[in-house]
């Protein structure tokens, strides 16, 4: 059900470009697409400047190796959450498109979300469809030049803001700000901003389609989570062919004709510029702008809606439709349970680390009362919100000494401590030359946090 | 298949700086993100060489890197696919 185009015309798929000029559409799902392109954008915008806590909501500070995301803060060692996220994300989309198809094209990818904001600007500047085409043909002049001057002056601001907004995810964006006004910004600051923003400008200006044509991966393997349930847009040619254009009021059966004027309005609003007529093809990004031009012709025809309308294969041909399959069920449990294993790995998440690095220098050292002693470096990472005092004791050999090189151990929050700790032990207490222990640090006031570390103690060996 | 010529001297130059560029740099943040959560840029430094980076710094060269490398790899796949398919166009000719 895929591609409809046969192999032959497989060079096509390395077409030349040719620049589309999507035409303006109104109606339902148009109003719900720009509604979600103004949701999406304003998240993207606004994020960054939330607090939360005293800092920057969602922040992942790059250089302090810290992730905000509101009040949880990861460290690289908890890279499995982050990992987590992400396969659920993925999983979502397989969910969401066995389901619905491609929405997330359509309705929220930043590539769709983006082009989309720049086609509007476009055309606040250059005017509707014909008008774009006119001027891209004229000839250059005066008038020509200042209008594609202004579009392109106002696509690199909004440009250099989205790549401003962008680098304000990974330094704070109030003094990211404010460097800027002083002219302070960091070299590589400046090139991640002009990176991103010429990134987002030449995507979302002149990509377009070809990103999702030729770069996007997704669009690539959705039939792989497509079946015969799932929503797409269609065409409906039983209902429509055979097409062609007619006079007001024309008996259809008499003309031998179908519903479709072949008036091309579906073709002139699609962003990718394909057809719809001619069936599913990957192309299409399923966003609905045909279904709404079409219907639009359809009432001005007076003829019912819905020639092009979100379907599924199986409604399409009178088949009884299903939303609960076992594909949608497995893709569901699979992510229900990774959505819970996450949760509570995070809710009963320590936010307290220790290291326990043994002396590498010295494996021993007889003490002047006779005792083996072994020099190990301690680092405390107090992951937490609060500074805390925490008590260090160690176990596993009898009599066993803990020497500390500071009597308390005060952490800050969201700092690394060091410190030195030193064991003594009777070398008879040992069993063997090499015994495990175990260095266990608590917080006090604090009993959920608390954790152990082993570590080795060495001594000569019994003879 | 043999009426399904690929013709790759057709493919337009875009679009294969796209089909080299692309999968490596995507590859490319995947390695810096892997690579930076486990070894610290502090850490790094080569031969006690005594340069000082900022932590950006050296993810963003760190990630020009792998992208290089990304490159590098894409480049050879596509450079083998292409001539192979140029030596099957000419046996078919
Ligand atoms: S918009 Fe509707 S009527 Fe016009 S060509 Fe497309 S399918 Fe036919
Ligand atoms: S065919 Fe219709 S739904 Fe698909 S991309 Fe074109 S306009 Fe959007």
């Amino acid at each position: 059900m895929q591609s409809q185009k046969t192999s032959t015309e497989e060079p096509a798929l390395y077409a030349a470009h040719n620049k589309l000029y999507p035409r303006e559409v109104s109606g339902y799902f148009t109003r719900l697409r720009m509604l979600s392109v103004v949701v999406l954008l304003g998240i993207y915008y606004l994020l960054p400047f939330i607090q939360w806590d005293g800092r920057q909501a969602l922040l992942f500070d790059l250089p302090a190796r810290k992730f905000y995301i509101f009040g949880l803060t990861l460290w690289p060692q908890d890279f499995i959450y982050l990992a987590a996220l992400l396969i659920m994300a993925g999983l979502s989309l397989f969910f969401f498109t066995a389901l619905v198809g491609r929405v997330w094209c359509g309705y929220a990818c930043p590539q769709t979300v983006w082009t989309e904001a720049y086609l509007w600007m476009e055309r606040k500047i250059e005017g509707n469809r014909g008008r774009r085409m006119k001027l891209d043909k004229a000839p250059t002049s005066a008038a020509k030049i200042r209008t594609k001057a202004i579009k392109h002056t106002v696509w690199i601001a909004f440009s250099l803001w989205t790549g401003f907004t962008f680098v304000g995810y990974f330094t704070p964006i109030n003094e990211l700000g404010s460097r800027l006004f002083t002219g302070d910004l960091g070299t590589w600051e400046t090139f991640w901003i002009l990176f991103y923003s010429f990134a987002t400008y030449g995507n979302a200006g002149f990509m377009r389609e070809q990103v999702c044509k030729y770069m996007c991966p997704y669009a690539r393997f959705q039939s792989a989570m497509f079946d015969s349930d799932t929503l797409i847009v269609a065409y409906h040619p039983e209902r429509g062919e055979p097409r062609g254009s007619r006079r007001r009021g024309t008996d259809l059966q008499k003309a031998g004709l179908g519903d479709c004027i072949d008036c091309n309005v579906c073709v002139q609003v699609c962003p990718t510029g394909i057809d719809i007529r001619d069936g599913l093809q990957y192309e299409c990004i399923a966003c609905s702008a045909c279904i709404d031009a079409c219907d639009e012709i359809m009432d001005k025809v007076s003829y019912p809606r819905g020639l092009i309308r979100y379907t599924t294969e199986n409604a399409a041909i009178g088949k009884k439709q299903h939303i609960l399959r076992p594909r949608v069920m497995v893709y569901a449990t699979i992510l229900l349970i990774l959505f819970g294993t996450l949760l509570t790995n995070l809710l009963q998440r320590i936010p307290l680390e220790l290291d326990v690095i043994r002396d590498r220098n010295t494996l021993y050292r007889e003490t002047r009362d006779g005792l083996i002693e072994n020099v190990y470096t301690l680092k405390i990472l107090n992951m937490d919100s609060k500074a805390h005092r925490y008590i260090l004791t160690a176990d596993g050999i009898e009599g066993m000494k803990l020497l500390l090189d500071q009597p308390d151990i005060e952490v800050e929050a969201g700092t690394v401590h060091e410190l030195i700790a030193r064991l003594q032990a009777d070398e008879f207490n040992m069993e063997e030359r090499s015994v495990t222990v175990e260095f266990q640090l608590q917080a006090i006031e604090a009993n959920h946090l608390t954790t152990i570390e082993e570590a080795r103690f060495v001594g000569p060996g019994k003879n | 298949m043999a009426s399904v010529s690929p013709l790759p001297e057709k493919i337009p130059g875009i679009q294969k700086a796209i089909a080299v560029l692309w999968p490596s740099f995507a590859t490319a943040i995947v390695a810096t993100g892997l690579f930076f959560s486990a070894f610290h840029p502090g850490d790094l430094v080569p031969f006690d060489l005594d340069i000082d980076v900022s932590p950006l710094a050296a993810y963003s060269i760190g990630f020009f890197l792998f992208w290089l490398l990304g490159i590098l790899s894409s480049y050879g796949t596509m450079y083998f696919i292409i001539s192979n398919c140029q030596v099957l166009n000419k046996q078919q000719d």
